[in-house]
């Protein structure tokens, strides 16, 4: 209990931080507060390449000159490294590099796409050449028409993730080290038989032209830790392991120093060894309180997916799926998510948030927008191609700026940008929330997840269960799961956190489409109380 | 990059294995490690989506991967580029040497290998390698016309894949494969959103997806589906179909491996130490093998390290036969290595799905799963729901369309509950994306566990 408390204050420390970048968690409007930072940092952020440049512009003027109607261009040079380790001994450090461009034409109103690595001037004339022609043939075979939202053009867009420490200043061995001290500690604790972590590093350079005129540079930092322990009885009969649920950050290298992860390491150790004799869930009603290191995966499922326009669009119906957020025309200002406690933006402006950037994959400026006001819902996700079919409902003309691709050899298409629930205007603590409730659980940490293709039925899991007696935290309970509908669940939601009670938590891999790809997401939340769900026991 | 193929006009995609050596010999010429290996990957992806009876994206995409892992003593690390000129491979074996140095010992580092002997496997299929976006295209309208005729909408996936995969290390290793893989998934829903269907297929050649057959079965099954009722969630009966049961047999892939098992954190773990091989864990009728030379889904015959790859049996007539061992693993078990399976095969029966469904006195038949994950590994329990198409049976007969369900399920549990198998089929898998080749056949369970109505369609 000790190591927990210990644990919170440095997590509240962290937050503070975060928040005096800007007001993170409170509702940041189109035009808020980050105007400032944004362009101190597009002052400091690099600038284009010099050959890159050269050859963005020959792909969109050979494309524009084999037909196209809209071409743009990406040169994405993608870093990323991964250092992992078992017990005291390393398991890997491998680093990456893919370096490409990727061309993206519009002939009619069907798109071609084609993308190499080869980045030779003929290569390039004729990759954008193979777009356009791979469009026409689309076209040919099924013509359509695709108007695009305008956008204004960015002559010389710079951006950079705000950071302190590049992470590819520092060595594998000082990552590795840092793991090791986090696998001793937990190591210390009896009962804890194995531990993993692992540190990954991202650094993407992105070159955007477009044939509308804009020409944007921009560097996006990516940390994510992770740690796994794990307690195995004494007849090998049973196997508990607790994750630690670290945020991913966009970020550099002095947010993962800055956790603490040897300190904290004992805390989930003694946790893992604590569900191995806890009991057994006692399946039925519970009310919940989700920490936001667990309710930030139940927002980006039930909220994040269900409000992207291209699924109710149909878009998705053969994989990711449609949603039950639709048609646009009966949803919009209609459909009732929750109660009025419940408020909920979309953003790409949240410092440290994943899917922040100074602009999409379209040109189109990082927005902040309501998706979810006082309970109703108010708006979707869209990009340049989408937003047209809801414009008279929303009255919005322009993008929100959703679109995104994972690298140079893949098709922008609608990505989720950060979707956030507010927090109380007024400061209310934990201890306030869980006071409220004498029959509960308090939920951290992200377990196991499965939701349906229209966003309906869930199934979430967790880290650590705690079992909620009379307003006070009482004692840990295991297999727990809880499943409910998404509106059912939402409009329980009896009880927020204030503002000291939010934090960011969030995935580097969240896969949609096909070929599916992944993208990096946060999603910001208070603590939050939810009453009379369902709870399963799993084991 | 292209290369002509043996007998062959056409040109194949990916390094051929003479372009590949002198690729790995520029690598292995820079490198200063004791240990030094490359694994080249290369070729293209290809892919044309539909939704809303329109092609909506469709692209080419070629690369060339290579990942160079150096070593001296126990201090390994590995660095990967798609840059081929001399200058950047340089710098990459440079990188890959530095991050080495400066990484600790690894106390389970094992020395590359030098000379193996590999199965000979040739996975290419022209049939796909040379397919055009305009025959994707042609394929991808057959969906959008069928549903267009059936007045409901289209929203489908085809992507092709073609290319090779090489090794080499500084101790004279070297290996090749040459492989194809496609893939093709339908999705039919009726205008109002209230029915869907689906149908689909995966293979290495081409010439085995037929593009009217999955047009025509996901519009019947959405018009199958239409009209859903209410049925309560329950311990079912369930036929799962081929692409179904694929979705939960391959989930067992992972978790065939020695070493979580002695070290009690496995299904596979034994009380009081050691593991199940030998044991008779399932029904008698389960019996699972991965062959890299299975036709129409061949396999890389090495594994990432150069580790050789045959046809391994991991459970015979309901009987644990085997776990997977990393090299590491198996010098301290005094037990040959063992690389974990990348296809799969589960033995079937001659039952067809009709057949299957008239022995069924009251039951579910199941189309397929999505949004599968993990509940439990001690027992490789998983959750998910059903999707586009799922069916009650009364008497032997398909008689109502009925609501989705949420399932938590174990699957060794279901292993054990067979009641009978049909013909084994490659499926696709539940992205649609090109995977490792999965060959099942539809299964009859028992007590399948339905625990919630999904009220999506």
């Amino acid at each position: 209990m000790r190591d927990r408390e210990k644990t919170n204050a440095i997590g509240r420390r962290e937050f503070v931080r975060l928040a005096g970048l800007a007001s993170a968690g409170v509702a940041v409007t189109p035009a808020g507060g980050l105007e400032p930072l944004l362009a101190l940092q597009q002052s400091s952020a690099p600038g284009p390449d010099a050959g890159e440049k050269e050859l963005v512009l020959r792909a969109i003027d050979a494309a524009k000159s084999a037909g196209a109607a809209y071409a743009d261009a990406r040169i994405t040079r993608l870093t990323s490294e991964f250092v992992s380790t078992r017990e005291q001994q390393l398991t890997g450090v491998n680093r990456g590099e893919r370096y490409g461009i990727g061309i993206r034409a519009l002939v009619g109103g069907s798109w071609g796409f084609a993308a190499t690595r080869d980045l030779t001037n003929d290569a390039v004339t004729r990759t954008a050449r193979e777009a356009v022609a791979i469009g026409a043939a689309n076209d040919k075979v099924n013509p359509v028409k695709t108007p695009l939202a305008p956008v204004k053009k960015v002559a010389d867009g710079r951006w950079i993730t705000p950071h302190e420490v590049d992470p590819f200043t520092v060595s594998a061995e000082q990552k590795a080290d840092l793991l090791f001290k986090t696998n001793a500690s937990a190591l210390r604790v009896k009962g804890v038989q194995f531990v993993s972590s692992s540190v990954s590093s991202v650094k993407e350079s992105k070159l955007l032209a477009t044939t509308d005129g804009s020409l944007i540079q921009q560097t996006f930092l990516r940390m994510l830790a992770n740690v796994d322990v794990t307690a195995v009885s004494g007849d090998n009969s049973d196997s508990q392991t607790r994750n630690a649920s670290i945020p991913p950050m966009g970020r550099g290298w002095e947010y993962v120093v800055g956790l603490d992860m040897p300190e904290s390491a004992s805390r989930w150790a003694e946790e893992a060894v604590l569900k191995l004799s806890a009991p057994k869930v006692e399946p039925g009603l519970w009310d919940l309180v989700l920490h936001p290191s667990h309710l930030w995966l139940t927002i980006h499922e039930s909220i994040g997916h269900s409000t992207e326009l291209d699924r109710a669009r149909g878009y998705e119906a053969n994989y990711a799926g449609t949603t039950f957020v639709g048609p646009p025309e009966k949803a919009l200002n209609n459909l009732r998510f929750g109660k009025e406690l419940m408020n909920v933006n979309g953003n790409r402006t949240e410092p440290g948030a994943l899917a922040t950037v100074g602009w999409d994959d379209e040109a189109v400026p990082g927005r902040s927008w309501r998706i979810i006001d006082k309970g109703l819902f108010v708006n979707y996700q869209t990009t340049r191609e989408l937003v047209g079919w809801i414009s008279d409902l929303t009255h919005d003309r322009e993008s929100h700026g959703c679109a995104y691709a994972e690298g140079w050899w893949a098709i922008p298409f609608p990505r989720m940008p950060n979707v956030s629930l507010m927090p109380n205007s007024k400061d209310v603590s934990e201890e306030e929330v869980i006071a409220e409730t004498k029959h509960g659980i308090f939920i951290e940490g992200d377990g196991s997840y499965s939701i349906d293709q229209q966003r309906y039925n869930f199934q979430f899991g967790g880290q650590a269960f705690w079992e909620i007696k009379d307003g006070k935290r009482f004692r840990m309970l295991r297999d727990v799961a809880y499943q409910s509908r998404t509106l059912d669940f939402w409009n329980s939601m009896a009880l927020v956190g204030g503002q000291k009670t939010y934090a960011l938590g969030g995935t580097f891999s969240d896969g949609k489409g096909q070929p599916s790809q992944s993208s990096s997401v946060s999603h910001g939340c208070p603590v939050a109380l939810f009453r009379n769900i369902n709870v399963l026991r799993t084991a | 990059m292209l290369q002509q193929s043996a007998g062959s006009n056409q040109k194949r995609h990916g390094l051929a294995a003479a372009e590949a050596r002198q690729l790995c010999e520029r690598v292995l010429k820079f490198s200063r490690a004791e240990n030094a290996r490359v694994n080249v990957s290369s070729g293209i992806t290809g892919s044309t989506r539909t939704a809303a009876n329109r092609v909506t994206t469709s692209g080419i995409t070629d690369d060339i991967t290579v990942q160079i892992t150096s070593a001296f003593g126990k201090r390994a690390a590995s660095t990967d580029t798609n840059r081929l000129d001399d200058a950047s491979l340089e710098r990459a074996v440079r990188q890959s040497e530095e991050l080495a140095r400066i990484s600790p010992e690894n106390p389970e580092y094992l020395p590359e290998f030098g000379p193996q002997t590999y199965t000979a496997v040739d996975g290419y299929y022209d049939s796909t390698g040379n397919l055009t976006t305009e025959s994707r295209a042609q394929a991808a309208t057959l969906g959008i016309k069928a549903a267009n005729a059936a007045r409901a909408v289209a929203s489908g996936y085809i992507e092709v894949q073609a290319g090779s995969v090489a090794i080499a290390t500084s101790k004279g290793l070297f290996g090749h494969f040459y492989r194809t893989g496609t893939s093709s998934t339908l999705t039919v829903r009726t205008s109002d959103g209230l029915s869907s269907g689906w149908a689909g297929a995966q293979a290495a050649d081409w010439k085995n997806v037929d593009s009217e057959r999955i047009a025509d079965d996901a519009v019947r099954k959405c018009q199958e589906w239409r009209g859903k009722t209410a049925l309560e969630p329950g311990k079912y009966l369930a036929v799962l179909e081929p692409v179904a049961a694929g979705m939960l047999i391959g989930l067992l892939r992972g978790a065939f491996d020695a070493r979580s098992a002695d070290e009690g954190r496995s299904f596979f773990s034994k009380p009081g130490g050691g593991n199940r091989i030998s044991e008779k864990l399932f029904d008698s009728r389960v019996t699972l093998v991965s062959d890299p030379a299975e036709k129409n889904a061949e396999a890389a015959p090495f594994n990432n390290g150069g580790l050789p790859i045959g046809r391994e049996v991991w459970v015979q007539n309901g009987e644990l036969k085997a776990l997977a061992y990393s090299r590491f693993w198996a010098q301290k078990q005094s037990v040959a290595p063992r690389s974990a399976p990348n296809n799969l095969k589960m033995s079937g029966g001659d039952a067809s799905l009709e057949e299957m469904i008239k022995s069924v006195n009251r039951g579910i038949l199941i189309t397929r799963f999505f949004y599968i994950r993990s509940t439990n590994p001690r027992t490789i329990a998983y959750t998910g729901v059903t999707r586009d198409g799922t069916f009650l049976i009364e008497n032997g007969r398909v008689t109502r369309p009925v609501n989705n369900f949420r399932f938590n399920q174990s699957i060794t549990e279901m292993l054990s509950n067979i009641q009978a198998l049909g013909r084994p089929m490659r499926v696709a898998g539940e992205d649609g994306t090109v995977g490792a080749g999965l060959i099942v056949p539809p299964i009859l369970v028992r007590d399948f566990n339905l625990t919630s109505v999904s009220d999506a369609v």
